[in-house]
């Protein structure tokens, strides 16, 4: 997921640093003497960091602004319920949880009633024989129910492996007090055979009496090993026995604790308690302790070899005994080998008169992940299992948790009720995490309605929101999501997400402002660092965008090809057509990659062309003397053109050189204007006797004669 | 001692002068002026007030002395329209032509370019001279 967001951000990165022009290209390196050229360079990237050194600039700036990583943003605010939206499998969970329905179903009902009748069972003062087992033949049935995910099999199950060991320890026993007795009786054997024979009556030498008592000594002996064989091969029975009655009580015991305490962190709290007592109910020695879930615990090892990701608790010891004899107190030793370990003791025992040792090995004992794909996570449950064996030390203790866990939900689960029903968005949103992280398979909180959780749900999403845009670094996006969360929850305390907010928006302003005196100074390096670590930390910053404009603008100035293109939009939205014509070549060369602009351009030039023409004849009119005539050839061009200066100040020249016949055509004009046609027609008359050739004359003389007389002839 | 008395005959040699001058004078200027009484009587139009702002003219009479230029149209329904140029110009020595209509009812007049005629004119509207009266001088 890291790796994933990782390259998330660096994609990102990459492409605002591209659309910036910051991408590395094959360019000379070095630093731009002039802000025209930094901005050349800028567009046109820097050899001198490539992409990859952006990608890291913008991970250490955003690192630097602690919004990678560690989401600093939400880390240190202060709601609880926020905070726990830091953990994204929390989330997800309780975001699903938010979204079910309650378990109001025939099926569901029918599955707590009977859990609660196995629990009412088994408690204290009904745990009979027959309850006992009426509610083991339960147990399967209650099994049947989804939301029970087939634990009640699994606790089955394991309640009849242990009363298996039971039996088997019970034969083990009763097999035992039989080898007693035919010990006692081998051992009275002995004493009888030990005992000497009296003398023959018929010795009558010393020699005899010698040779009797050799005799009598080698009869002793002969009697005595036999005995002593048998005697030795039924206390080695015994100690075996002995061993394996403790091996099989240690092995149950061990499955069915850790089947307890695995429940317990699976937050099964009905199914510890159930556990806990058909583990009272079959171990009835009144040990309740967790010794042997503490040794397996401390010997756990792991097994990957399984395909299913579940909690294994395998007791299956490999047992070695071995026993010493001699005439006195005797030490054993003793090593066995097991499949899954090796285990080594010494022991020493003091047996009655003889003098035999015995010595137990125990070896093979784990505890771990079945096929866990990340070895960290299987650290982290041994770790956790080890923690809970030093935590816990019986099951009374476990008892006891679970029942106060279930009173403690089901009253926050009341209390949740209340918070909402006073409009406590948070506080209500927290007690409800609290009482989903406690008790999320417990009835009370099953039966949540999705109604009493929609406002939450809406809340939490939120929140979840809040997180993701604080962990995308788009401080934008957290900044709009906190107005949100604000019109839902007014008392929502947002000082501290404002005040970071602030504190990156004002960093990412600096490194634009460091970005912008760089480029004063054409120095690309800090420019291109300064502005990759501002737009890390704030992709949105305005500053960034505008400070791009303006770079890709110089940069344009600097091309002659784009710049004279410009340069052309610009001077036809002007209406500056006599630069366009003055410059021609450089325009045409031009707007020849631009096709679109290649019709405005003609147009451009046609008007252009048709001007010049205009005024080279009137130029060559006026050098003849003929000023009125000339005027006339530009007053008829500048009435098509009116926004061509030069044609203009042509215009006032050659009025001042036919001043009377200007002023005559302008008052006719006038006062055809103001259709006062007979005036207007007689200084038409007056201009045309001035200028006899005078076509404006004429023209204005047949126009107004036609006012006048609209059915001349 | 006493004045001698003028002599009384140079008195009426000055009267009989005087009165043959004035007859000169009026004889010339009925002969020069037109026969028309009408005409004798009507100021003579101002070209340059007329060219500055005929509007302000408009209703009035005046006499002009000009000469037939051009032909610029005829209506059926309104008359003939010409451009006169006066006689005697301005100062700044600019021509002084004016377009001058030629009504229905001065139909029979005949009327040619380089003509002479003493015309009395009437400033209608929009500024146009309508010709009431041409006599030829």
């Amino acid at each position: 997921m890291n790796s994933l967001r990782i390259k998330t951000s660096a994609c990102l990165l990459f492409s605002l640093i591209s659309c910036c022009g910051l991408g590395a290209q094959q360019q000379s390196p070095g630093n731009a003497e002039t802000i025209h050229e930094t901005g050349q360079q800028y567009k046109q990237g820097n050899t001198l960091m490539g992409a990859g050194d952006n990608r890291l600039i913008g991970r250490q700036a955003a690192s630097d602004a602690n919004l990678m990583g560690r989401k600093r943003l939400v880390d240190l605010k202060p709601n609880t319920f926020l905070a726990l939206w830091n953990n994204p499998l929390f989330a997800a969970q309780f975001e699903k949880f938010l979204s079910a329905p309650a378990e109001t179903s025939d099926d569901a009902r029918l599955y707590r009633e009977r859990i609660n009748k196995i629990m009412e069972l088994l408690s204290p003062g009904s745990a009979t024989k027959q309850n006992q087992d009426v509610a083991f033949n339960l147990l399967t049935k209650a099994s049947e129910f989804e939301s029970d995910a087939n634990i009640c099999t699994t606790i089955h199950d394991a309640v009849y492996a242990a009363a298996d060991s039971r039996v088997e320890i019970e034969k083990l026993t009763q097999l035992n007090e039989k080898l007693e007795t035919e010990r006692r009786q081998e051992e009275y054997n002995l004493l009888q055979a030990s005992r000497d024979n009296p003398f023959s009556a018929t010795a009558t030498s010393k020699n005899d009496i010698v040779n009797n008592n050799a005799n009598m000594a080698i009869e002793r002996q002969a009697r005595i090993d036999p005995a002593k064989r048998r005697l030795s091969a039924v206390g080695q029975t015994i100690e075996q026995n002995k061993m394996q009655i403790a091996s099989a009580e240690g092995q149950a015991k061990f499955q069915l604790q850790a089947l307890i305490l695995q429940l317990f962190a699976q937050r099964r709290y009905q199914h510890v308690i159930i556990a806990d007592r058909f583990y009272r109910a079959l171990f009835d020695d009144g040990d309740e302790s967790l010794a042997s879930f503490q040794r397996m615990a401390d010997q756990m090892g792991y097994n990957k070899a399984a395909g299913q990701v579940k909690l294994v608790a395998e007791g299956n010891p490999n047992v070695a005994g071995a026993v010493g004899s001699g005439g006195g107190p005797g030490a054993g030793a003793a090593a066995g080998a097991g499949t899954n370990g090796g285990g080594a003791s010494v022991g020493n025992n003091n047996y009655g008169g003889g003098g035999d040792g015995s010595a137990l090995s125990l070896s093979g004992m784990q505890f771990g992940l079945q096929n866990a794909s990340v070895e960290s996570l299987m650290n982290a449950v041994s770790s956790a299992m080890r923690t809970m064996s030093r935590t816990f030390k019986s099951l009374s203790q476990l008892d006891g948790i679970a029942n106060e866990i279930i009173r403690d939900v089901n009253e926050g689960v009341k209390v949740y009720k209340y918070l909402l029903e006073k409009n406590e968005l948070e506080s209500a949103g927290t007690q409800l995490a609290s009482v989903f992280t406690k008790g999320e398979f417990l009835p009370s909180v099953r039966l949540l309605t999705q109604d009493e959780k929609r406002r939450t749900l809406a809340y939490a999403q939120l929140c979840n929101k809040l997180v993701n845009s604080s962990e995308s670094g788009n401080i934008d996006a957290v900044q709009a999501v906190v107005a949100e969360i604000k019109k839902q929850n007014p008392s929502f305390d947002d000082t501290e997400i404002a005040a970071n907010i602030q504190g990156i928006k004002t960093a990412s302003g600096l490194h634009v402002a460091q970005a912008r005196v760089a480029a004063s100074k054409g120095d690309m390096q800090t420019l291109q660092l300064e502005i990759t670590r501002a737009a890390s930390i704030w992709p949105n910053n305005p500053e960034v965008q505008n400070f791009s404009t303006d770079m890709a603008k110089l940069s344009e100035r600097a091309s002659p090809q784009v710049q004279a293109v410009n340069d052309f939009d610009q001077l036809c939205a002007q209406k500056n057509f006599r630069q366009i014509w003055d410059d021609k070549e450089k325009y045409i060369a031009a707007i020849a990659q631009s096709p679109e602009k290649q019709g405005k351009l003609h147009e451009v030039l046609s008007r252009m062309q048709d001007i010049e023409t205009t005024i080279m004849k009137s130029q060559e009119i006026a050098r003849h003397g003929d000023y009125a005539g000339a005027w006339e050839g530009i007053e008829v061009a500048f009435q098509k053109y009116p926004d061509d200066p030069k044609l203009a100040q042509m215009r006032a020249e050659l009025t001042t050189q036919a001043p009377d016949f200007v002023h005559d055509l302008r008052a006719a004009n006038g006062f055809e204007e103001k259709k006062e046609y007979g005036s207007a027609l007689a200084w038409y008359l007056r201009s045309r006797s001035r200028y006899p050739m005078s076509d404006l004359s004429k023209e204005g003389i047949q126009r107004v004669v036609k006012m006048i007389l609209p059915d001349a002839t | 001692m006493p004045r001698k008395k003028k002599s009384s005959g140079l008195s009426l040699w000055l009267i009989v002068l005087l009165v043959v001058i004035v007859g000169a004078a009026a004889y010339f200027s009925l002969h020069r002026g037109g026969g028309d009484s009408s005409l004798r009587t009507t100021e003579e139009l101002n070209p340059d007030l007329y060219y500055e702002n005929a509007n302000s003219l408009r209703g009035n009479t005046y006499k002009i002395d000009a000469e037939i230029d051009s032909a610029l149209g005829n209506s059926p329904s309104k008359g003939r329209l010409f451009s006169v140029v006066l006689k005697g110009g301005t100062e700044s020595g600019a021509p002084l032509v004016l377009p001058v209509l030629v009504p229905i009812e001065l139909g029979n007049l005949t009327i040619q370019k380089g003509q002479h005629y003493l015309m009395k004119v009437k400033v209608v509207d929009n500024g146009l001279l309508r010709v009431e009266e041409a006599t030829k001088p």
